[in-house]
């Protein structure tokens, strides 16, 4: 998470005139895939920059696996809010090219306001912020 | 259903570029898409929000 506005702060403060909709997609560091749990050095950044991120999950393979998964890391990251879970053909996750994170913003009219870069370089909760700020 | 791996930062961003280049950007109507949650049920459509409430996406995974 960076910076030092989190989710759950922007939740906790704008979730009466915003929705906020979690969407799990695929994992981004799974253990059969770019696992960053067998370096040492890449565990540890990952343990300074996101400490609530697991480094032990496999990849699921059948929806029921995905839905185990986010409703572990829904629990577990304690947004405060319900997740949404991708189907496993990565739809909604490559429409919006969201793998591995990625913030956006809609209005009204269901015209995007916001579209962070490409995660998680510019994943930054705090530009969501102004972006909320700025809109409502 | 295959899907494809992705294993290093090339395969990364080999995928990150691939679907870029189609996620609206800003200005853009935002793709419309119908999702369960982890238990699968309550289904929720974006669109259900059309001229009630903005929506903050916010996509992620567990590691």
């Amino acid at each position: 998470m960076r910076g030092t506005v989190s989710l759950t702060d922007i939740y906790a403060k704008y979730h009466e005139q915003v929705q906020f909709l979690p969407i799990y997609i695929r994992e981004a560091h799974p253990v059969d895939g770019w696992w960053f749990g067998g370096n040492l050095f890449t565990k540890k950044l990952m343990k300074t920059l996101a400490p609530k991120v697991a480094m032990d999950v496999h990849d699921p393979q059948t929806i029921e696996q995905r839905r185990q998964v986010a409703g572990t890391c829904e629990t577990s990251l304690s947004y405060g809010v319900g997740t949404y879970v991708d189907e496993m053909d990565d739809a909604v996750n490559k429409s919006y090219a969201a793998w591995p994170t990625r913030l956006y913003l809609i209005d009204t009219d269901g015209v995007v306001v916001y579209a962070a870069g490409l995660g998680p370089y510019d994943f930054h909760p705090g530009k969501l912020e102004k972006a909320i700020e700025n809109h409502l | 259903m295959m899907m494809t791996k992705i294993t290093n930062r090339k395969t990364a961003t080999r995928w990150q570029k691939k679907y870029d280049v189609q996620a609206p950007k800003v200005g853009d109507i935002a793709p419309d898409f119908s999702l369960l949650d982890a238990n699968g049920q309550n289904p929720v459509r974006l669109s259900d929000f059309r001229h009630k409430k903005p929506v903050a996406l916010i996509f992620g995974s567990f590691t």
